[in-house]
């Protein structure tokens, strides 16, 4: 199976009750809802192995709803979105840790949910360790990290599963220059073995050191698609 | 690299899901080390020990082995009651991985059940101190218990679905919602046992779902025989109709949980 992403069309919605709280279809309907709101709207890409994408663009302009939506977190509301590959992701600063657990709690929680096996999971955890560098601190609760060290973690975490769809979305920034090199390294190793990655951020260097393509992002559609200079160029002017 | 986690089935996967999401929940909820042993049992010992008050002094009604009839209800009770409260914060408490993570959250209102069941077995050893303090001999109606048990958890499962949704939707409710569950105990067998109460309230108070599994825990261990048929039924077709209903109502919603929770 060839690795890639297509989107045809991809809407996301958001619907509001009349307090501007976010709701599900069925209170909104309980409730008479009072706006609704695409977070995404009449989005296509395609983007096929080897591919790096950055998702450019200003706060709010649909970049972490696209990616949580490639991770299968939302699910589209219009359109059609195929994902061919195993995605693994670090999606916030917190990347989905639990406070109060241990960072070897965390490491088998989310193994598990990013497809590792219960036994898989257990058996990582020495190297997920030794990848977080987190040493002693991985035996005390998330609560006591940094947000580097939680991003380490989350990002250690993701990559035991083996993925061939990389996401990332901001967070890198969170990340020390050491780590950050590890992180570039393995999306590197990810492209070489036909994989794909997308990142999202306001770093550009960064991105554009990771990415030779880029999305301009504005309010919920791909306004531009093109070489990373070219999109970078298009959003600063 | 081999392929991580390729070897497993579906059902395979979704026995780890929802023994890691179980686990994660029991230390978050309730730490770790032995004293976890201790938050398990306290309140089941206390509420037996005040409702034996109430019925021995001041209702003056202790009927036969009281403090054993009182653990036929309030340990299956507890369980229901823990279930519920579990569960109308499960999906907010998960809010870092339902943000992050592609799961089926279908998993969590099971996993709020599993969870208090842990602290439900450690409060079975009520049963077993009662039994002895009343002098009450077990017997082969004992065969009968995981049959009650299982009734018991999938009561709270389908309890534990709507709770979740209704956590989620009306947060403020909450509170309201644990009022209505402890309400139920109160219009069912909970302090005095079935042939306590008599006419037309005796019929009506069947129709609750806690009703036959208080009298089934009862039969097991108090009365030594085996549990009448509508005393597992009745519950268990409840559990179900609940869960005909709000599962696929949980299963559409499920999709839009991240989106509320962002």
């Amino acid at each position: 199976m060839t690795v890639g992403i297509r989107a045809d069309g991809l809407g996301v919605r958001f619907l509001f009750d009349r307090d501007r709280r976010v709701v599900t279809p069925a209170l909104a309907r309980l409730r008479r809802r009072g706006l609704e709101l695409w977070g995404l709207k009449d989005v296509s890409f395609e983007v096929g192995p080897g591919e790096a994408v950055a998702l450019v663009g200003p706060s709010g302009a649909g970049k972490t709803t696209l990616l949580r939506t490639i991770a299968g977190v939302f699910t589209s509301d219009a359109g059609r979105l195929d994902v061919h590959g195993r995605v693994g992701s670090l999606l916030s600063i917190e990347a989905g840790l639990l406070g109060r657990l241990t960072g070897r709690e965390n490491g088998v929680l989310l193994g598990v949910l990013a497809g590792l096996s219960r036994h898989e999971a257990r058996a990582a955890l020495e190297e997920i360790r030794a990848a977080s560098g987190l040493g002693e601190s991985f035996e005390r609760p998330v609560s006591s990290y940094s947000q580097g060290m939680r991003a380490r973690l989350g990002f250690a975490v993701a990559d035991r599963a083996d993925p061939q769809i990389l996401l990332l979305d901001e967070v890198h920034e969170a990340l020390d220059h050491a780590f950050r090199e590890v992180v570039e390294e393995r999306a590197g190793e990810i492209l070489g073995r036909g994989g794909v990655v997308i990142a999202a951020g306001h770093d550009h260097p960064l991105l554009e050191r990771l990415c030779t393509r880029a999305f301009l992002m504005r309010e919920g559609r791909v306004e531009r698609d093109g070489s990373f200079a070219e999109v970078q160029t298009a959003y600063l002017a | 690299m081999a392929v991580p986690g390729r070897s497993r089935g579906a059902l395979g996967r979704t026995a780890d899901v929802l023994f890691a999401l179980t686990r994660a929940d029991v230390r978050v909820r309730y730490g770790r080390g032995r004293f976890r042993l201790i938050k398990w049992l306290v309140d089941p010992f206390a509420l037996v020990g005040v409702y034996l008050l109430l019925v021995t002094f001041v209702l003056g009604r202790p009927g036969e082995a009281p403090g054993l009839s009182l653990t036929c209800a309030v340990v299956p009770f507890q369980l229901l009651m823990m279930s519920v409260a579990n569960a109308l914060s499960a999906i907010e408490h998960r809010r870092q991985i339902v943000l992050n993570m592609a799961f089926r959250r279908s998993l969590i209102p099971i996993s709020s059940v599993l969870t208090e069941s842990v602290a439900f077995g450690a409060s079975l050893t009520l049963f077993v101190l009662m039994m002895a303090v009343y002098a009450v001999p077990p017997t082969l109606a004992l065969l009968w218990l995981p049959v009650v048990l299982a009734v018991n958890v999938v009561v709270g499962i389908a309890f534990a679905y709507p709770a979740s949704l209704v956590g989620l939707w009306f947060p403020d409710l909450r509170q309201f919602a644990i009022s209505v569950v402890r309400t139920a105990y109160f219009v069912a067998p909970g302090l005095v046992p079935l042939s306590a109460i008599h006419g037309r309230t005796a019929e009506l108070v069947r129709a609750n779902p806690m009703t036959g599994l208080f009298e089934s825990y009862r039969d097991v261990f108090l009365r030594g025989h085996s549990p009448a048929a509508w005393e597992l039924l009745l519950p268990l077709g409840i559990a179900l109709l609940l869960l005909a209903v709000f599962v696929p109502l949980y299963r559409t919603e499920q999709a839009q949980f991240a989106k509320v929770l962002e």
